[in-house]
């Protein structure tokens, strides 16, 4: 059964009126087939944690169809807690009835435990996150959120300090202030030491109680600093493993600084827990429009059979921020730009752009084949890298700070805060494809963006309307990560008139013109996945070893003679340098030219 | 070379001797073809119109060699400076001539036309207009008639009163039979007052019915061509009924005129989308790779009007909506969606492209096409109810039809046409509907019809220039669920300019003598061919055409014959 089949209704969802009435006309039918409103996830039945006889024949086309002959507002809920609760016995199929599965319901729960609630990260994107999917009616019937730290607190002190967080969906406002209070009855707090198995051995204690004898599904996410990850999950996992359901860890970057150090952080995970409970978050992969680009690719015919060095003359991985580390060094200056958004979340966007079509879209095949990018690519060499720091800029009358001048940073750190890197891959469908990559702080904006450069048009008839550079007059197309999410191709065009100029105009998807509705926190699809055990969006351990031994030696190489980086200004484009490494591979970059 | 800015074109050569004689000769005098440099922006270094190799202009119709054009080429300029000189010391003179100037084409669209261009300096700088017609009228009384219809362009209205003003000046008036050579000869001598012995081409647009043209063509050319530059012709549809009355009709024509003074206008080609369309295919490397039978699955050229004859029916139920709209308009933008990449942008080269996918095309059979008529309602009258409409016309209103051409590129692949009088809108676009993802990863999320969500790549002709290709888009939020968004470029957000109408670019090419948009003798014949053996078929077979009511979407009759193709029409789809 693919990935995709359809197995869970939020209650609350469809907002997209048209289908919605579509749905109430043919709510059996919207069950088995693919036009159904639902804002959370379909997903694959295997609860691989789980000792029970699975639900899996829910998900079957044949099974469903009997469902469905149950009165229509049953097959939602059917459906929806097909995946939920493993029922004890597969049921016989005629007596599958709304009353059965409310037993099954009543019988299985899902605890997630933040760890490290009192981190940065917690609060701004976990919690927050967590409650939109309550919100959206995404969580189950059952489920207890646990805040562990070291931090003394008592449950309602946890509950003021989330709070101060959460927020509805823009286009729901309603009961939202109904919705935030009984989430918090839901969340409880636990203080104890990270490396403690006494602490998480009271902490299971009292996930015990509010799973009350149901089957305990449990989700740890580490938000804590890499020093402690294996102590954290080492604890967790001896003295707070769900005894009779699955029990997950998520964990955040870094994985490792090299390939050494993530080779022993993997091994040193691995004795407590298996591969498929690890689940490395890439919140990158949970974008929107990350997402969308598999989408693109492989559900239109008039881009496939352009994705390939035959018709595409480079990619571009884009990312800025317009800000500096503003007194958060600490952990960066450890790590480094590279490290930090080019090893990971670019390296795993270009695995996405340039992957074979996979078998399915099952996570496994998925990831077997950005692997088999990952593997053709050439390691990153010292002279197709270019770094950078910023310094010091006043402009305006405002100064604002170098990188050193950050009290949390060494002032003669040659950390990058800038870099720009030439990949290949040196497979049949991308060879001689340069592949650049850009990340930056202290720029002059913020943006995440993926553009698609075409070759020219060989013997093009216009070629006098186009000036020397053939070169400038390309196709381009731009998926825009954020902000405001956009696709757009960038198509020569005659400019109407009485003459023949042409110029290029952009066939455009503005999403916020297109879809109303907010579009969810990488976070929430991430956390969601997770609960379901989707690993689509999640990184595998031989990923992230072939994701390392890309840039290790650079890395390495960096450090060991002590490259200096190119200075910028603060809130600037950025060393000069990057447009030098383009133009060594005939590329200009596209975000910025006079028009983007 | 420098950029020639013009909002008229670079090929604006032919009329370069009036600017020349302003000053002596440097290649860097192109740039000051510019007026006004355009307001638009400059993305490129962008030569306006290219028409590279003008000079086969110099075949002046009339076996006078025209000196002015060498200076389109580049290298020729230095060797031929000397014979630039020429022109400086016979200034040119255009003369147009709208004969059939009292009726409703000439007053609805021909002077408009003409003045539009006059106010973006397109003209040349001595020019006089002359309506032609059988009316007694005045120059006074013409100037009248026409200065109700001239409006000036939305994006500039500065001084349009005495820019009209100056171009009513230029306009006179000569009343004459259509088939008299005494009353060409009269208006002959009074041209020749005006030119005032400078070099004189002549424009003859002959807005009349096709039963006086060669009439008017023997008179106009035997009596009132030009002695020392070009004189040209642009016709009007209707070309004939048929393969044999197009002959015949181009036979007399040669009889007065070469080929090459004969422009054969189809103001469909000179649409901007249409006209774009050339671009789009050519100038961009993401669209071609698509354009064969490996990728596109149908094409559907869609024509519909919301009104129905009202009152005017007599000419039309003579033809009917397949040689009124199909025979030549969608034929047309067909050959041009299907051609070969021609050799250059030449009129010959993309004219021979044209010709060859027309060769390709099989004859369309009886049972390809379907045909409707409009019906009355309770507030709107059928098309036979119309006074000028015989009471038991069969004459299709509305006519669908499943074309195919015969080539290596396109096998197999329908090409739909359908054309209709009141109808529900009013539209032209061209649709292109791509295959099915083989092997679709998404299917489940597609439903039963993988055809339902394919990609599609229409342009809209009309109303509402627009382009847009519809893709799949994983709609935003935590499920995957999959809709068809638009990328789209909607040309009133994109170009705020309005955008002229085609009959200007269509009379300022005629003037330029840039054959591009006009029909030649053999694409005519190739056209008709394919037409011919269906209309006669129609006709002694008296096909009744399946009635529709006005204001409807047509005969469903459409739908199954579609269907046979397995296509399905995509301008009447929930989602367009």
């Amino acid at each position: 059964m693919a990935t995709f089949a359809p197995s869970t209704h939020c209650p609350s969802s469809s907002p997209y009126s048209n289908d919605s009435s579509v749905i109430n006309r043919f709510h059996q039918r919207v069950a088995l087939s693919s036009i159904r409103p639902k804002q959370c996830r379909p997903r694959k039945l295997s609860l691989q944690q789980s000792s029970r006889p699975k639900a899996v024949q829910l998900q079957d086309g044949a099974s469903t169809k009997k469902a469905s002959s149950a009165k229509s507002d049953g097959v939602v809920n059917i459906l929806k807690d097909g995946i939920l609760s493993v029922p004890p016995v597969t049921p016989p199929e005629e007596s599958i009835d709304v009353a059965k599965f409310d037993y099954d319901k009543e019988n299985s729960t899902v605890s997630i435990t933040v760890v490290g609630a009192s981190g940065d990260l917690a609060k701004k994107k976990i919690f927050p996150a967590l409650f939109a999917l309550y919100y959206e009616g995404c969580l189950p019937k059952h489920f207890t959120i646990f805040g562990y730290a070291r931090s003394k607190m008592s449950d309602a002190e946890l509950r003021t300090m989330v709070s101060k967080t959460l927020t509805c969906r823009i286009d729901k406002r309603e009961n939202c202030g109904e919705k935030m209070d009984q989430f918090l009855e839901r969340c409880f707090y636990h203080s104890g030491q990270y490396d403690s198995q006494e602490n998480f051995l009271e902490l299971d204690k009292k996930l015990k109680e509010h799973e009350d004898g149901r089957v305990a599904n449990r989700l740890y996410y580490l938000s804590i600093p890499p020093n402690i990850f294996i102590d954290a999950v080492k604890c967790a996992s001896k003295s707070a493993s769900a005894a009779n359901g699955w029990t997950r860890v998520i964990v955040e970057k870094p994985f490792g600084r090299d390939s050494e150090s993530s080779a022993a952080l993997t091994r040193s995970l691995k004795q407590y827990v298996d591969e498929d409970q690890i689940f490395r978050i890439d919140h990158y992969l949970g974008k929107e429009l990350v997402e969308n680009l598999s989408v693109l690719r492989f559900s239109n015919l008039i881009f496939e059979p352009l994705w390939s060095r035959q018709y595409i003359r480079n990619v571009q991985f884009i990312f800025a921020e317009d800000f500096g580390t503003e007194g958060r060094g600490g952990y960066f200056d450890n790590y480094g730009i590279i490290r930090d958004i080019m090893q990971n979340h670019l390296l795993q966007i270009l695995a996405l752009f340039a992957m074979e079509t996979p078998v399915s879209l099952d996570a496994e095949d998925i990831r077997n084949e950005k692997v088999k990018v990952l593997r053709s690519m050439r390691p990153l060499q010292l002279d197709d890298v270019v770094i950078g720091q910023y310094k010091s800029h006043t402009r305006g009358g405002v100064k604002y700070p170098a990188y050193t001048d950050d009290k949390t940073v060494p002032n003669d750190s040659l950390t990058p805060t800038f870099a720009a890197a030439a990949l290949f891959i040196d497979n049949a469908r991308w060879d001689g494809v340069p592949f650049l990559m850009k990340a930056g702080k202290a720029l002059h904006d913020r943006r995440a963006e993926i553009r698609v450069q075409f070759r020219h048009v060989p013997g093009n008839l216009y070629n006098k309307n186009i000036g020397t550079d053939v070169d400038l007059a390309t196709n381009e197309l731009v998926i825009r990560v954020q902000p405001d999410e956009a696709i757009y191709l960038k198509i020569n065009n005659k400019v109407p008139g009485l003459g023949m100029r042409l110029d290029r105009s952009n066939l455009n998807l503005l999403y916020a013109a297109r879809y109303a509705k907010e579009i969810p926190d990488a976070y929430e699809r991430l956390l969601l996945d997770a609960i379901e055990g989707e690993r689509r969006l999640f990184i595998r351990s031989d990923e992230l070893d072939a994701a390392w031994s890309l840039f290790t030696p650079v890395l390495t190489e960096l450090e060991k003679k002590k490259i200096v980086p190119e200075y910028y200004p603060y809130g600037s484009r950025g060393p000069v340098g990057s447009h030098y490494l383009a133009a060594r591979y005939k590329v200009r970059w596209g975000d910025v030219g006079s028009e983007q | 070379m420098a950029t020639q800015i013009s909002p008229c074109s670079s090929s604006s050569t032919t009329f370069s001797p009036s600017s020349l004689n302003q000053e002596p000769f440097s290649s860097a005098k192109l740039v000051n073809f510019s007026r006004k440099s355009s307001p638009s922006r400059w993305v490129f270094k962008i030569h306006s119109r290219i028409n590279p190799k003008n000079q086969f202009e110099l075949k002046s119709s009339n076996g006078y060699p025209l000196n002015a054009v060498s200076l389109q080429d580049g290298a020729a300029e230095k060797p031929l400076a000397k014979e630039i000189v020429l022109p400086e010391q016979t200034e040119s003179n255009l003369s147009v001539t709208v004969v059939g100037a009292s009726g409703d084409l000439a007053k609805k669209k021909i002077f408009p036309a003409l003045f539009a261009l006059f106010y973006e300096d397109c003209l040349p700088r001595n020019f006089v207009i002359f309506g032609y017609a059988r009316t007694k009228m005045t120059d006074e009384e013409l100037r009248e008639t026409i200065s109700r219809t001239l409006t000036c362009r939305i994006d500039k209205r500065e001084n349009c009163g005495d820019k009209m003003e100056e171009f009513l000046q230029r306009c006179f008036y000569h009343s004459g039979q259509y088939n008299s050579e005494e009353n060409f000869a009269e208006l002959d001598s009074k041209l020749k007052h005006k030119e005032d012995g400078k070099l004189s081409n002549r424009l003859f647009y002959l807005s009349i019915p096709p039963n006086i043209f060669v009439d008017s063509v023997r008179c106009a050319s035997g009596k009132a061509s030009s002695k020392t530059g070009w004189t040209r012709v642009i016709v009007e549809k209707p070309f004939g009924r048929d393969s044999e009355s197009s002959a015949e009709l181009t036979r007399s024509l040669k009889k007065y005129l070469a080929e090459d003074q004969i422009f054969r206008i189809d103001h469909y080609l000179g649409k901007e989308l249409v006209e774009n369309l050339s671009v789009l295919r050519f100038s961009n490397l993401v669209f071609e790779p698509l354009w064969s039978r490996n990728y596109i699955r149908n094409v559907q050229f869609i024509f519909s009007e919301d009104f129905g004859t009202e009152g005017r029916g007599g000419y039309f139920d003579n033809y009917g909506i397949i040689r009124d709209i199909m025979q030549n308009h969608l034929l047309q933008i067909l050959a041009l969606f299907a051609m070969e990449t021609p050799v250059s942008l030449d009129a010959e080269d993309i004219r021979n492209e044209k010709v060859k996918v027309l060769k390709s095309m099989r004859r369309l059979k009886l049972e390809d096409v379907v045909i409707g008529q409009y019906k009355g309602g309770k507030s709107y009258l059928g098309y036979t109810e119309d006074p000028t409409v015989p009471n038991d016309s069969l004459t299709p209103t509305f006519a669908a039809a499943a074309l195919f051409i015969d080539n290596a590129r396109w096998d197999g692949v329908p090409f739909l046409m359908k054309a209709g009088k009141a109808l529900n809108t009013r539209r032209a676009e061209i649709r292109v509907q791509f295959r099915h993802v083989p092997g679709n990863l998404y299917k489940k999320n597609f439903g039963m019809d993988m055809d339902k969500a394919t990609n599609e790549l229409v342009l809209r002709v009309q109303p509402d220039e627009a382009i847009y290709l519809k893709i799949n888009n994983k709609v935003p939020g935590l499920g995957m669920r999959l809709d068809r968004s638009d990328l789209n470029l909607l040309y009133s957000m994109r170009y705020p300019k309005e955008i002229p109408d085609a009959y200007e670019r269509l009379l300022l090419d005629a003037i330029e003598g840039e054959r591009r948009l006009f029909i030649r003798s053999d694409e005519l014949d190739a056209a008709w061919s394919i037409f011919t053996p269906l209309l006669k078929e129609l006709e002694t077979k008296k096909i009744a055409p399946e009635l529709y009511p006005y204001g409807s979407r047509g005969p469903v009759g459409a739908h199954y014959l579609a269907a046979k193709y397995n296509v399905r029409w995509g301008d009447v789809t929930g989602e367009e």
